[in-house]
Protein backbone atom coordinates (compact mmCIF):
# COMPACT_ATOMS: atom_id res chain seq x y z
CA UNK A 1 0.00 0.00 0.00
CA UNK A 2 2.75 2.48 0.70
CA UNK A 3 4.87 1.97 -1.61
CA UNK A 4 1.80 2.28 -4.05
CA UNK A 5 1.42 5.46 -3.08
CA UNK A 6 4.59 6.31 -2.82
CA UNK A 7 4.99 5.75 -6.74
CA UNK A 8 1.46 6.91 -7.46
CA UNK A 9 3.00 10.62 -6.11
CA UNK A 10 6.19 10.24 -7.71
CA UNK A 11 4.90 10.10 -10.81
CA UNK A 12 2.15 13.06 -10.24
CA UNK A 13 5.54 15.48 -9.14
CA UNK A 14 7.13 14.38 -12.10
CA UNK A 15 4.26 14.28 -15.01
CA UNK A 16 1.21 15.96 -13.44
CA UNK A 17 2.38 18.53 -11.27
CA UNK A 18 3.28 22.38 -12.71
CA UNK A 19 6.36 22.92 -10.34
CA UNK A 20 7.46 26.26 -9.32
CA UNK A 21 10.61 27.45 -7.42
CA UNK A 22 9.45 27.15 -3.36
CA UNK A 23 11.28 31.33 -2.25
CA UNK A 24 8.58 33.17 -3.85
CA UNK A 25 6.42 30.81 -2.02
CA UNK A 26 8.38 31.23 1.07
CA UNK A 27 8.77 34.72 0.94
CA UNK A 28 5.21 35.50 0.32
CA UNK A 29 3.97 33.54 2.96
CA UNK A 30 6.62 35.41 5.01
CA UNK A 31 5.10 38.46 3.92
CA UNK A 32 1.59 37.43 5.05
CA UNK A 33 2.24 36.69 8.38
CA UNK A 34 4.58 39.79 8.86
CA UNK A 35 1.73 41.96 7.99
CA UNK A 36 -1.08 39.88 9.38
CA UNK A 37 0.94 40.20 12.82
CA UNK A 38 1.08 43.89 11.98
CA UNK A 39 -2.66 44.52 11.52
CA UNK A 40 -3.47 42.37 14.80
CA UNK A 41 -1.05 44.11 16.54
CA UNK A 42 0.70 41.03 17.45
CA UNK A 43 -1.97 39.30 19.18
CA UNK A 44 -0.67 35.90 17.70
CA UNK A 45 -3.96 33.98 19.25
CA UNK A 46 -5.50 36.16 16.39
CA UNK A 47 -2.54 35.49 13.98
CA UNK A 48 -3.28 32.13 14.59
CA UNK A 49 -6.83 31.91 13.64
CA UNK A 50 -6.38 33.73 10.89
CA UNK A 51 -3.92 31.77 9.60
CA UNK A 52 -6.14 28.99 10.01
CA UNK A 53 -9.02 30.44 8.38
CA UNK A 54 -7.09 31.25 5.28
CA UNK A 55 -5.84 27.56 5.29
CA UNK A 56 -9.58 26.18 5.44
CA UNK A 57 -10.20 28.02 3.08
CA UNK A 58 -7.28 26.67 0.49
CA UNK A 59 -8.31 23.31 1.81
CA UNK A 60 -11.55 23.54 0.61
CA UNK A 61 -10.69 24.28 -3.05
CA UNK A 62 -7.60 22.15 -2.97
CA UNK A 63 -8.79 18.72 -2.40
CA UNK A 64 -11.43 19.42 -6.14
CA UNK A 65 -7.16 19.28 -7.65
CA UNK A 66 -6.39 16.41 -5.28
CA UNK A 67 -8.75 13.93 -6.34
CA UNK A 68 -9.09 15.23 -10.49
CA UNK A 69 -4.88 14.42 -10.11
CA UNK A 70 -4.72 10.91 -8.44
CA UNK A 71 -8.32 9.40 -9.04
CA UNK A 72 -8.06 7.78 -5.29
CA UNK A 73 -10.91 6.26 -3.88
CA UNK A 74 -12.18 6.39 -0.56
CA UNK A 75 -9.88 6.06 2.05
CA UNK A 76 -11.13 2.88 4.31
CA UNK A 77 -9.97 3.96 7.54
CA UNK A 78 -8.23 6.82 9.35
CA UNK A 79 -4.75 5.69 8.99
CA UNK A 80 -5.35 5.11 5.58
CA UNK A 81 -6.03 8.75 5.63
CA UNK A 82 -2.82 9.34 7.37
CA UNK A 83 -0.84 7.83 4.66
CA UNK A 84 -2.66 9.29 1.88
CA UNK A 85 -2.43 12.68 3.44
CA UNK A 86 1.05 12.27 3.98
CA UNK A 87 2.90 10.44 0.92
CA UNK A 88 0.25 11.98 -1.41
CA UNK A 89 -1.47 14.96 -0.34
CA UNK A 90 2.11 16.82 0.89
CA UNK A 91 4.32 15.87 -1.65
CA UNK A 92 1.65 16.79 -4.59
CA UNK A 93 1.32 20.06 -2.87
CA UNK A 94 4.51 21.12 -0.82
CA UNK A 95 6.93 18.38 -2.40
CA UNK A 96 7.81 17.02 1.47
CA UNK A 97 6.80 14.12 2.56
CA UNK A 98 6.53 14.07 6.58
CA UNK A 99 6.58 11.40 8.96
CA UNK A 100 3.09 9.76 9.74
CA UNK A 101 3.34 8.79 13.50
CA UNK A 102 0.70 7.82 16.55
CA UNK A 103 -1.56 6.73 14.12
CA UNK A 104 -4.57 4.64 15.42
CA UNK A 105 -8.20 4.96 14.47
CA UNK A 106 -9.15 8.39 15.61
CA UNK A 107 -5.73 10.45 15.24
CA UNK A 108 -2.38 10.26 13.81
CA UNK A 109 0.50 13.21 14.07
CA UNK A 110 2.71 14.53 11.15
CA UNK A 111 6.44 15.15 11.68
CA UNK A 112 7.76 17.58 9.13
CA UNK A 113 11.16 17.39 8.71
CA UNK A 114 11.36 20.22 6.28
CA UNK A 115 9.04 23.05 5.99
CA UNK A 116 8.90 25.03 2.86
CA UNK A 117 6.95 27.70 4.67
CA UNK A 118 9.32 28.38 7.45
CA UNK A 119 12.44 28.51 5.77
CA UNK A 120 15.09 31.14 6.99
CA UNK A 121 12.54 32.67 9.49
CA UNK A 122 13.53 33.53 13.36
CA UNK A 123 10.54 34.60 14.93
CA UNK A 124 10.66 38.03 16.92
CA UNK A 125 12.73 38.44 19.87
CA UNK A 126 9.53 39.90 22.30
CA UNK A 127 9.22 37.08 24.04
CA UNK A 128 5.58 35.97 23.28
CA UNK A 129 5.91 34.62 19.97
CA UNK A 130 8.49 31.95 20.99
CA UNK A 131 5.42 30.92 23.02
CA UNK A 132 2.23 31.64 21.33
CA UNK A 133 2.93 32.10 17.57
CA UNK A 134 2.31 28.77 15.37
CA UNK A 135 4.19 29.86 12.20
CA UNK A 136 2.40 27.96 9.99
CA UNK A 137 -1.06 27.77 11.18
CA UNK A 138 -2.07 28.13 7.95
CA UNK A 139 -1.53 23.79 7.60
CA UNK A 140 -3.95 23.49 10.47
CA UNK A 141 -6.23 25.43 8.56
CA UNK A 142 -5.87 23.00 4.99
CA UNK A 143 -6.04 19.92 6.58
CA UNK A 144 -9.26 20.71 8.41
CA UNK A 145 -10.81 22.28 4.94
CA UNK A 146 -9.64 19.17 3.28
CA UNK A 147 -10.79 16.53 5.12
CA UNK A 148 -14.06 18.16 5.83
CA UNK A 149 -14.60 17.99 1.83
CA UNK A 150 -14.15 13.66 2.05
CA UNK A 151 -16.74 13.75 5.35
CA UNK A 152 -14.45 13.78 8.08
CA UNK A 153 -14.46 16.24 10.86
CA UNK A 154 -11.17 16.50 12.33
CA UNK A 155 -9.28 18.65 14.90
CA UNK A 156 -5.76 19.80 13.92
CA UNK A 157 -3.15 21.68 15.88
CA UNK A 158 0.63 22.17 15.74
CA UNK A 159 2.13 20.18 18.81
CA UNK A 160 5.60 21.48 18.22
CA UNK A 161 7.69 23.94 15.87
CA UNK A 162 11.45 23.74 15.63
CA UNK A 163 10.92 27.53 15.07
CA UNK A 164 10.20 27.58 18.88
CA UNK A 165 13.27 25.86 19.91
CA UNK A 166 11.04 22.42 19.57
CA UNK A 167 13.49 19.22 18.60
CA UNK A 168 10.96 18.72 15.59
CA UNK A 169 7.86 20.36 14.15
CA UNK A 170 4.71 18.01 14.85
CA UNK A 171 1.14 18.27 13.72
CA UNK A 172 -1.54 16.61 15.58
CA UNK A 173 -4.94 15.49 13.53
CA UNK A 174 -7.80 14.07 15.73
CA UNK A 175 -10.77 12.89 14.21
CA UNK A 176 -14.20 14.42 16.05
CA UNK A 177 -16.28 12.70 13.72
CA UNK A 178 -17.46 10.65 10.48
CA UNK A 179 -19.94 13.55 9.10
CA UNK A 180 -22.91 11.89 7.47
CA UNK A 181 -23.03 11.17 3.55
CA UNK A 182 -24.52 13.91 1.98
CA UNK A 183 -23.16 13.46 -1.68
CA UNK A 184 -20.38 10.79 -1.76
CA UNK A 185 -16.96 11.90 -3.25
CA UNK A 186 -16.10 11.43 -6.48
CA UNK A 187 -18.58 10.13 -7.77
CA UNK A 188 -21.52 12.19 -9.26
CA UNK B 1 44.85 46.03 16.57
CA UNK B 2 41.55 46.94 17.45
CA UNK B 3 38.42 47.20 14.83
CA UNK B 4 35.40 49.18 14.97
CA UNK B 5 32.80 47.69 12.70
CA UNK B 6 29.71 49.22 11.45
CA UNK B 7 26.97 48.26 9.33
CA UNK B 8 25.10 51.60 8.16
CA UNK B 9 21.44 51.01 6.47
CA UNK B 10 20.55 53.23 3.53
CA UNK B 11 19.40 56.22 5.37
CA UNK B 12 22.82 56.51 7.10
CA UNK B 13 21.85 54.93 10.13
CA UNK B 14 23.84 52.14 12.34
CA UNK B 15 22.17 48.71 11.81
CA UNK B 16 24.88 47.03 13.59
CA UNK B 17 28.08 47.99 15.34
CA UNK B 18 30.67 46.23 17.23
CA UNK B 19 34.27 47.08 18.77
CA UNK B 20 36.67 44.07 18.78
CA UNK B 21 40.18 43.39 19.39
CA UNK B 22 41.88 40.50 17.61
CA UNK B 23 42.47 36.97 18.85
CA UNK B 24 45.94 36.84 17.21
CA UNK B 25 49.45 36.89 18.45
CA UNK B 26 47.34 36.18 22.14
CA UNK B 27 45.27 38.91 21.60
CA UNK B 28 42.47 38.22 24.17
CA UNK B 29 39.53 39.90 21.71
CA UNK B 30 39.42 43.46 23.79
CA UNK B 31 39.61 46.68 21.49
CA UNK B 32 42.28 49.11 22.72
CA UNK B 33 41.09 52.16 21.30
CA UNK B 34 42.30 55.46 22.95
CA UNK B 35 38.87 56.87 24.66
CA UNK B 36 39.21 60.04 21.80
CA UNK B 37 39.02 57.91 19.49
CA UNK B 38 36.18 55.83 21.01
CA UNK B 39 33.98 58.64 21.00
CA UNK B 40 35.26 59.56 17.16
CA UNK B 41 34.78 56.09 15.38
CA UNK B 42 31.35 56.16 14.67
CA UNK B 43 31.59 60.40 13.45
CA UNK B 44 34.79 58.79 11.68
CA UNK B 45 32.62 56.14 9.98
CA UNK B 46 29.98 58.47 9.38
CA UNK B 47 31.96 61.29 7.08
CA UNK B 48 33.56 58.26 5.21
CA UNK B 49 30.04 57.51 4.09
CA UNK B 50 30.14 60.77 1.56
CA UNK B 51 33.39 58.89 0.18
CA UNK B 52 31.84 55.74 -0.49
CA UNK B 53 28.38 56.87 -2.20
CA UNK B 54 30.85 58.74 -4.66
CA UNK B 55 33.03 55.70 -4.98
CA UNK B 56 30.29 53.16 -5.20
CA UNK B 57 29.20 54.13 -8.59
CA UNK B 58 33.05 54.55 -10.12
CA UNK B 59 33.40 51.21 -9.30
CA UNK B 60 30.98 48.11 -9.39
CA UNK B 61 32.49 46.04 -7.22
CA UNK B 62 31.24 45.19 -3.54
CA UNK B 63 34.65 45.32 -1.70
CA UNK B 64 35.95 48.85 -1.79
CA UNK B 65 38.71 48.11 -0.02
CA UNK B 66 40.41 51.15 1.85
CA UNK B 67 38.73 54.15 0.94
CA UNK B 68 39.69 57.03 3.91
CA UNK B 69 42.25 57.62 6.79
CA UNK B 70 42.37 59.18 10.06
CA UNK B 71 45.36 59.60 11.72
CA UNK B 72 47.03 55.80 11.21
CA UNK B 73 43.77 54.45 11.30
CA UNK B 74 41.75 53.23 7.85
CA UNK B 75 38.25 52.82 7.28
CA UNK B 76 37.68 50.00 4.53
CA UNK B 77 34.28 49.33 2.97
CA UNK B 78 32.35 46.95 1.50
CA UNK B 79 28.45 47.89 0.02
CA UNK B 80 25.71 45.45 -0.78
CA UNK B 81 23.98 45.26 -4.02
CA UNK B 82 20.91 46.70 -1.55
CA UNK B 83 22.97 49.21 -0.80
CA UNK B 84 24.06 48.47 2.83
CA UNK B 85 27.51 49.11 4.00
CA UNK B 86 29.79 47.28 6.12
CA UNK B 87 32.22 49.82 7.41
CA UNK B 88 35.18 48.59 9.21
CA UNK B 89 38.00 50.86 10.87
CA UNK B 90 41.17 49.48 11.34
CA UNK B 91 44.55 49.77 12.08
CA UNK B 92 46.33 47.71 10.45
CA UNK B 93 46.38 46.27 6.94
CA UNK B 94 44.86 43.43 5.66
CA UNK B 95 42.94 43.78 2.89
CA UNK B 96 42.53 40.24 1.55
CA UNK B 97 41.58 38.99 5.65
CA UNK B 98 39.11 41.95 5.40
CA UNK B 99 37.70 40.89 2.49
CA UNK B 100 36.87 37.66 3.94
CA UNK B 101 35.33 38.59 6.62
CA UNK B 102 32.70 41.28 4.58
CA UNK B 103 31.91 38.50 2.37
CA UNK B 104 30.98 36.29 5.53
CA UNK B 105 29.32 39.13 6.98
CA UNK B 106 27.03 39.46 3.52
CA UNK B 107 26.41 35.55 3.66
CA UNK B 108 24.86 36.47 7.53
CA UNK B 109 23.39 39.72 7.27
CA UNK B 110 21.16 37.90 3.92
CA UNK B 111 19.99 34.96 6.32
CA UNK B 112 19.01 37.44 8.87
CA UNK B 113 17.52 39.80 6.33
CA UNK B 114 15.27 36.73 4.57
CA UNK B 115 13.68 36.26 7.95
CA UNK B 116 10.22 37.96 7.23
CA UNK B 117 9.81 39.65 10.90
CA UNK B 118 13.01 41.50 10.18
CA UNK B 119 12.61 44.97 8.27
CA UNK B 120 15.22 46.62 6.05
CA UNK B 121 16.94 48.95 7.61
CA UNK B 122 15.87 48.18 11.26
CA UNK B 123 18.83 47.45 13.73
CA UNK B 124 19.79 43.95 14.50
CA UNK B 125 19.70 43.15 17.86
CA UNK B 126 19.64 39.63 17.50
CA UNK B 127 22.06 37.67 20.03
CA UNK B 128 22.99 34.92 17.82
CA UNK B 129 23.56 37.25 15.15
CA UNK B 130 25.42 39.67 17.16
CA UNK B 131 27.84 35.69 18.48
CA UNK B 132 28.36 35.26 14.89
CA UNK B 133 30.20 38.43 13.68
CA UNK B 134 32.13 38.36 17.01
CA UNK B 135 32.92 34.35 15.83
CA UNK B 136 33.57 35.87 12.11
CA UNK B 137 35.99 38.50 13.86
CA UNK B 138 37.71 36.35 15.52
CA UNK B 139 38.23 34.28 12.67
CA UNK B 140 39.87 37.34 9.98
CA UNK B 141 40.82 39.63 12.31
CA UNK C 1 17.52 23.28 26.15
CA UNK C 2 16.33 26.73 27.27
CA UNK C 3 20.08 27.48 29.10
CA UNK C 4 21.74 26.31 26.13
CA UNK C 5 19.47 28.84 24.17
CA UNK C 6 20.49 31.37 26.35
CA UNK C 7 24.32 30.93 25.43
CA UNK C 8 23.58 30.64 21.95
CA UNK C 9 21.82 34.00 22.53
CA UNK C 10 24.54 36.19 23.69
CA UNK C 11 23.75 39.81 24.30
CA UNK C 12 23.49 41.11 20.87
CA UNK C 13 23.92 44.43 19.84
CA UNK C 14 21.23 47.57 21.54
CA UNK C 15 21.40 50.73 19.18
CA UNK C 16 21.04 53.02 21.72
CA UNK C 17 23.64 51.91 24.03
CA UNK C 18 26.10 51.82 20.90
CA UNK C 19 28.65 49.13 19.81
CA UNK C 20 29.65 46.71 22.86
CA UNK C 21 33.27 45.97 23.59
CA UNK C 22 34.09 42.36 24.11
CA UNK C 23 33.17 42.48 27.88
CA UNK C 24 31.88 38.85 29.37
CA UNK C 25 31.85 37.29 25.73
CA UNK C 26 35.88 37.25 26.69
CA UNK C 27 35.30 33.77 28.27
CA UNK C 28 33.12 32.41 25.99
CA UNK C 29 34.73 33.13 22.55
CA UNK C 30 38.36 31.95 24.36
CA UNK C 31 36.77 28.48 24.02
CA UNK C 32 37.31 26.70 20.55
CA UNK C 33 34.86 27.81 17.66
CA UNK C 34 34.56 24.04 17.48
CA UNK C 35 32.94 23.41 21.13
CA UNK C 36 30.61 26.26 20.28
CA UNK C 37 29.68 24.93 17.20
CA UNK C 38 29.17 20.99 19.30
CA UNK C 39 27.00 23.74 21.02
CA UNK C 40 25.39 25.66 18.71
CA UNK C 41 23.98 22.17 17.79
CA UNK C 42 22.91 20.66 20.86
CA UNK C 43 21.06 23.37 21.42
CA UNK C 44 18.49 22.65 17.86
CA UNK C 45 17.01 25.97 18.64
CA UNK C 46 15.55 28.55 16.41
CA UNK C 47 18.51 31.11 17.47
CA UNK C 48 20.87 29.27 15.63
CA UNK C 49 19.32 26.90 12.79
CA UNK C 50 18.79 30.48 10.27
CA UNK C 51 22.31 31.00 10.24
CA UNK C 52 23.66 27.21 10.04
CA UNK C 53 21.48 26.87 6.96
CA UNK C 54 23.38 27.65 3.20
CA UNK C 55 22.10 29.55 1.20
CA UNK C 56 23.28 28.08 -2.02
CA UNK C 57 21.98 24.71 -1.57
CA UNK C 58 19.99 22.66 -4.62
CA UNK C 59 16.67 24.43 -5.08
CA UNK C 60 13.26 23.04 -3.51
CA UNK C 61 10.13 22.95 -5.76
CA UNK C 62 6.48 23.19 -4.71
CA UNK C 63 3.79 22.66 -6.77
CA UNK C 64 2.40 26.08 -8.72
CA UNK C 65 -1.07 25.71 -7.10
CA UNK C 66 0.05 26.26 -3.94
CA UNK C 67 1.46 29.31 -5.00
CA UNK C 68 -1.48 30.11 -6.35
CA UNK C 69 -4.26 29.16 -3.51
CA UNK C 70 -1.88 31.54 -0.92
CA UNK C 71 -2.16 34.20 -3.16
CA UNK C 72 -5.71 34.02 -3.92
CA UNK C 73 -6.36 33.89 0.17
CA UNK C 74 -3.76 36.84 0.24
CA UNK C 75 -5.66 39.29 -2.30
CA UNK C 76 -8.86 38.18 -0.35
CA UNK C 77 -7.86 39.40 2.61
CA UNK C 78 -6.62 42.39 1.17
CA UNK C 79 -9.76 42.85 -0.69
CA UNK C 80 -11.35 42.85 2.90
CA UNK C 81 -9.18 45.52 4.51
CA UNK C 82 -9.07 47.74 0.95
CA UNK C 83 -11.75 49.91 -0.01
CA UNK C 84 -11.54 49.70 -4.05
CA UNK C 85 -9.36 48.34 -6.41
CA UNK C 86 -6.65 50.78 -5.70
CA UNK C 87 -5.84 50.21 -2.15
CA UNK C 88 -5.87 46.66 -3.27
CA UNK C 89 -3.48 47.32 -5.24
CA UNK C 90 -1.31 49.44 -2.95
CA UNK C 91 -1.49 46.66 -0.24
CA UNK C 92 -0.82 44.41 -2.92
CA UNK C 93 2.37 46.50 -3.78
CA UNK C 94 3.55 46.78 -0.59
CA UNK C 95 3.52 42.89 0.33
CA UNK C 96 5.87 42.51 -2.82
CA UNK C 97 7.95 45.51 -1.95
CA UNK C 98 9.65 43.78 0.86
CA UNK C 99 10.02 40.82 -1.20
CA UNK C 100 11.82 42.67 -3.65
CA UNK C 101 14.52 44.28 -1.40
CA UNK C 102 15.45 40.67 0.17
CA UNK C 103 15.60 38.91 -3.18
CA UNK C 104 17.50 41.50 -4.65
CA UNK C 105 20.46 40.69 -2.08
CA UNK C 106 19.72 36.84 -2.07
CA UNK C 107 19.60 36.68 -5.50
CA UNK C 108 23.09 39.03 -6.14
CA UNK C 109 24.40 37.24 -3.16
CA UNK C 110 23.90 33.71 -5.09
CA UNK C 111 24.97 34.80 -8.14
CA UNK C 112 28.03 36.11 -7.38
CA UNK C 113 29.20 33.48 -5.13
CA UNK C 114 27.92 30.93 -7.33
CA UNK C 115 31.33 29.79 -8.11
CA UNK C 116 32.25 28.83 -4.40
CA UNK C 117 34.69 31.51 -3.76
CA UNK C 118 35.09 34.98 -4.99
CA UNK C 119 37.63 34.91 -7.10
CA UNK C 120 40.11 38.13 -7.45
CA UNK C 121 37.95 40.61 -9.34
CA UNK C 122 39.96 41.16 -12.54
CA UNK C 123 38.97 37.17 -13.09
CA UNK C 124 35.05 37.11 -12.17
CA UNK C 125 33.37 38.27 -15.04
CA UNK C 126 30.14 38.14 -12.33
CA UNK C 127 29.09 41.69 -12.21
CA UNK C 128 29.02 42.17 -8.21
CA UNK C 129 26.54 45.05 -7.96
CA UNK C 130 24.43 47.09 -10.75
CA UNK C 131 25.33 50.79 -11.42
CA UNK C 132 23.64 51.41 -14.54
CA UNK C 133 19.72 51.66 -15.71
CA UNK C 134 19.99 48.87 -17.90
CA UNK C 135 22.21 46.57 -15.77
CA UNK C 136 19.91 46.94 -12.91
CA UNK C 137 16.70 46.16 -15.56
CA UNK C 138 18.79 42.96 -17.53
CA UNK C 139 18.97 41.89 -14.10
CA UNK C 140 15.52 41.56 -13.16
CA UNK C 141 14.37 40.54 -16.58
CA UNK C 142 16.79 37.47 -16.71
CA UNK C 143 18.23 36.80 -13.40
CA UNK C 144 15.42 37.83 -10.84
CA UNK C 145 12.16 36.47 -13.53
CA UNK C 146 13.71 33.22 -13.69
CA UNK C 147 14.78 32.81 -9.84
CA UNK C 148 11.44 33.43 -9.13
CA UNK C 149 8.81 32.35 -12.29
CA UNK C 150 11.15 29.96 -13.49
CA UNK C 151 11.67 31.73 -17.09
CA UNK C 152 12.93 35.12 -17.60
CA UNK C 153 10.27 38.05 -19.07
CA UNK C 154 9.61 38.41 -22.56
CA UNK C 155 10.68 41.94 -23.23
CA UNK C 156 12.60 44.73 -21.85
CA UNK C 157 12.35 47.98 -23.51
CA UNK C 158 12.48 51.49 -23.25
CA UNK C 159 9.48 54.07 -24.19
CA UNK C 160 10.35 56.58 -27.41
CA UNK C 161 8.54 59.12 -25.57
CA UNK C 162 9.30 59.67 -22.21
CA UNK C 163 13.31 59.56 -20.95
CA UNK C 164 13.04 57.85 -17.67
CA UNK C 165 10.15 55.05 -19.04
CA UNK C 166 10.83 51.34 -19.40
CA UNK C 167 8.42 48.27 -20.07
CA UNK C 168 8.88 44.77 -19.07
CA UNK C 169 6.68 42.37 -20.60
CA UNK C 170 5.42 38.86 -19.28
CA UNK C 171 3.54 37.57 -21.69
CA UNK C 172 1.79 35.02 -19.28
CA UNK C 173 2.26 35.82 -15.58
CA UNK C 174 2.84 32.96 -13.88
CA UNK C 175 0.75 33.49 -10.98
CA UNK C 176 -2.11 34.72 -12.62
CA UNK C 177 -2.91 31.53 -14.78
CA UNK C 178 -4.53 29.90 -11.47
CA UNK C 179 -5.86 32.67 -9.57
CA UNK C 180 -9.29 32.59 -8.59
CA UNK C 181 -10.55 35.95 -8.08
CA UNK C 182 -13.04 38.09 -9.63
CA UNK C 183 -12.37 37.99 -13.50
CA UNK C 184 -12.54 41.52 -13.69
CA UNK C 185 -9.41 42.31 -11.17
CA UNK C 186 -7.23 39.09 -11.69
CA UNK C 187 -4.71 39.67 -13.43
CA UNK C 188 -3.87 43.28 -12.21
CA UNK C 189 -3.75 41.60 -8.95
CA UNK C 190 -1.14 39.19 -9.02
CA UNK C 191 0.56 42.20 -11.30
CA UNK C 192 0.49 44.59 -8.61
CA UNK C 193 2.10 42.08 -6.39
CA UNK C 194 5.07 41.55 -8.83
CA UNK C 195 5.37 45.02 -9.73
CA UNK C 196 5.98 45.61 -5.94
CA UNK C 197 8.55 42.88 -5.90
CA UNK C 198 10.10 44.96 -8.91
CA UNK C 199 9.68 48.48 -6.88
CA UNK C 200 11.14 46.76 -3.96
CA UNK C 201 14.35 45.79 -6.18
CA UNK C 202 15.05 48.85 -7.76
CA UNK C 203 14.54 51.63 -4.71
CA UNK C 204 16.88 49.01 -2.59
CA UNK C 205 19.61 49.68 -5.41
CA UNK C 206 19.17 53.27 -5.05
CA UNK C 207 17.48 53.26 -8.75
CA UNK C 208 14.62 54.99 -6.92
CA UNK C 209 10.83 54.48 -9.63
CA UNK C 210 7.50 53.82 -9.91
CA UNK C 211 6.39 50.07 -11.05
CA UNK C 212 3.26 49.63 -12.42
CA UNK C 213 1.67 46.94 -14.29
CA UNK C 214 -0.96 47.13 -17.25
CA UNK C 215 -2.57 44.39 -18.59
CA UNK C 216 -2.21 43.91 -22.82
CA UNK C 217 -4.21 41.22 -23.61
CA UNK C 218 -3.55 39.91 -27.15
CA UNK C 219 -4.84 37.14 -29.63
CA UNK C 220 -3.22 33.83 -28.49
CA UNK C 221 -1.89 35.90 -25.16
CA UNK C 222 -4.69 37.11 -23.19
CA UNK C 223 -2.72 37.40 -19.59
CA UNK C 224 0.01 39.80 -21.50
CA UNK C 225 0.99 42.07 -18.73
CA UNK C 226 3.35 45.41 -19.11
CA UNK C 227 5.58 46.58 -15.86
CA UNK C 228 6.01 49.56 -16.46
CA UNK C 229 8.92 51.42 -14.12
CA UNK C 230 8.81 55.24 -14.38
CA UNK C 231 12.46 56.32 -12.93
CA UNK C 232 13.04 59.64 -10.43
CA UNK C 233 14.60 62.18 -12.42
CA UNK C 234 17.46 62.09 -9.92
CA UNK C 235 18.26 58.52 -11.21
CA UNK C 236 18.40 59.97 -15.01
CA UNK C 237 20.22 62.25 -14.31
CA UNK C 238 23.00 60.64 -12.42
CA UNK C 239 23.45 57.54 -14.91
CA UNK C 240 24.08 61.04 -17.45
CA UNK C 241 26.50 62.51 -15.67
CA UNK C 242 28.33 59.42 -14.75
CA UNK C 243 27.67 57.27 -18.19
CA UNK C 244 26.97 59.22 -20.60
CA UNK C 245 30.15 61.08 -22.66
Amino acid sequence: MSKSLKTLSDDLWKNRVEKVNSELFTLTYGSLVAQLCRDLNYNYAEVNAHLEKMGYNIGLRLVEEFFAQTNLGRCQTFRETAEVVAKVGFRMFLNVVPQVVGVDEKQFSLVLDENPLAEFVELPDDGKAFKELWYSNVLVGVLKGALEMVQLEVNAFFVSDVLRGDDTTELKVKLVQVLKDEIPVGED
Amino acid sequence: MSYYFAMIGTKDNPIYELEIGTYKQSGDGTPKFPTEMKELNPFIVHSALDIVEEVQWKNNQLYLKTIDSFYGYQVSAYVTPGNVKFMLLHDVKAEESIRQFFIEINDLYVKMLLSPFYNFNESIKSGSFDMRVRLLAKKYL
Amino acid sequence: MSSSRLLVSGVGYDPAVGPQSTGPQVQQLATSTSSLKRQFSASGGAHSSIFDKNLHRAKHDISLSSLCYLFGEIVSWCDSKSRGVQQLESRLNNLGYSIGIKYLELTSLRENFASGNISSSSKSHATKREVRILEILQFINSSVWKGLFGKMADKLEKSQDLANQYMITDNLPLISKYISVPKEFQHLNCAAFVAGIVEGILDSAYFQANVSAHSFPEPGLPLKTVFVINFDDKVIKRESMRFER
